[in-house]
């Protein structure tokens, strides 16, 4: 399955998140109209949320999304573990 | 290490060039060959500027600028997709050392911003900045800015609506698609506000009104690109601008 879902969030911009999942979650794409520093940061944001198993929990996800050291402008970590969680709802 | 201002405001290139200009300018700013520098670009053909973290298939429509043969090339810059003709809109860039700007990004975009909407304002133009990265009117977007820190340097770039083709723009950016009546197309219309809408003066005397106030505040004097910094852009062209592994990465198929 590759559910795909989006957000606008509120006073910041649009972000989208695609994942490959099956036992695990193989493969995210996190996409928008946001910026990231340093800019090679968003791939590093995918891998963490990458391996992880279909049914981790959010506060998971969130705190392995804790360790990419990026300066998010326009949404958050949180924004994405709560993407994630409804990309897997799906 | 060169604190003086210096004003490009010449050279016409595609969007691949002018994208790779950014990476030249801005590079040159970190390592103190150049100093703070404003650049305003001049088009050859309608383009594409894509934000660096958008799907080229989510935000163009890929049909229409195939068979429009219009470029779509990726910034290095964030944010969001921008449609551009030449002529009808005014883009600039600020490439600055690290020292001169904010820390505090918010602020920054409202500091930098704060030439166009000076230049604007002086012009008659109610132009406001409206967070994060936007430039505003009481009637719509005028544009918008994106940046992109290195750890000595900062660009900051800007592109604003003089007289766009909305219509144009609904049609080769995916925005438009789902506009099909009448009225949703007006409704989308209402946000972009064209500076010529609103000020009766030619597309010049907005730049020349921009130049001024850098002019004003910093002394800048005028110089043209040199060869080595266009060859550098060129090189880049080639290796990255112009190459589907980087304008169409994060396609969707």
């Amino acid at each position: 399955m590759t559910p795909r879902v989006s957000k606008k969030v509120p006073d910041g911009k649009l972000v989208r998140v695609e994942i490959d999942v099956e036992a695990r979650i193989e493969d995210v794409t996190i996409t928008g109209d946001f910026f990231v520093e340093p800019p090679e940061a968003r791939s590093e944001l995918e891998a963490a949320i990458e391996g992880h198993n279909a049914n981790a929990d959010h506060q998971t996800i969130l705190s392995a999304l804790e360790t990419v050291d990026a300066t998010l402008i326009g949404f958050s970590i949180d924004d994405l573990a709560d993407l994630t969680m409804e990309a897997l709802d799906e | 290490m060169s604190e003086e201002w210096t004003i490009v405001d010449s050279g016409t290139y595609s969007e691949a060039t002018q994208q790779a200009l950014e990476r030249v300018l801005l590079d040159r700013v970190e390592t103190g060959e150049i100093g703070p520098t404003l650049r305003v670009w001049y088009r050859e053909s309608p383009a594409v500027a894509l934000g660096r973290f958008q799907a080229y298939a989510d935000e163009v429509a890929v049909e229409y600028v195939e068979r429009e043969g219009i470029d779509v090339v990726r910034r290095i810059t964030g944010g969001g997709a921008m449609f551009v003709q030449p002529g009808a809109v005014v883009t600039y860039s600020l490439y600055l050392p690290a020292d001169l700007v904010s820390d505090d990004i918010r602020g920054s975009y409202a500091d930098l911003d704060g030439w166009a909407i000076e230049a604007l304002q002086e012009l008659s133009v109610d132009a406001y900045h409206e967070p994060l990265n936007d430039i505003a009117h009481a009637e719509g977007k005028i544009g918008g800015s994106a940046q992109r820190r290195t750890d000595g340097a900062v660009l900051h770039h800007t592109t604003m609506s003089y007289d766009l083709d909305i219509a144009e723009m609904l049609r080769v950016l995916r925005i438009g698609e789902e506009k099909v009546s009448d009225k949703a197309i007006a409704s989308a219309e209402k946000r972009v506000a064209r500076i010529a809408d609103h000020v009766d003066v030619s597309r010049s005397v907005v730049i020349d009104a921009l130049k001024r106030r850098v002019r004003k505040r910093e002394g800048a004097t005028e110089r043209s690109l040199t060869d080595d910094e266009l060859a550098n852009a060129r090189g880049l062209v080639e290796e990255q601008f112009d190459t589907d592994e980087w304008n169409r990465q994060l396609r969707r198929d």
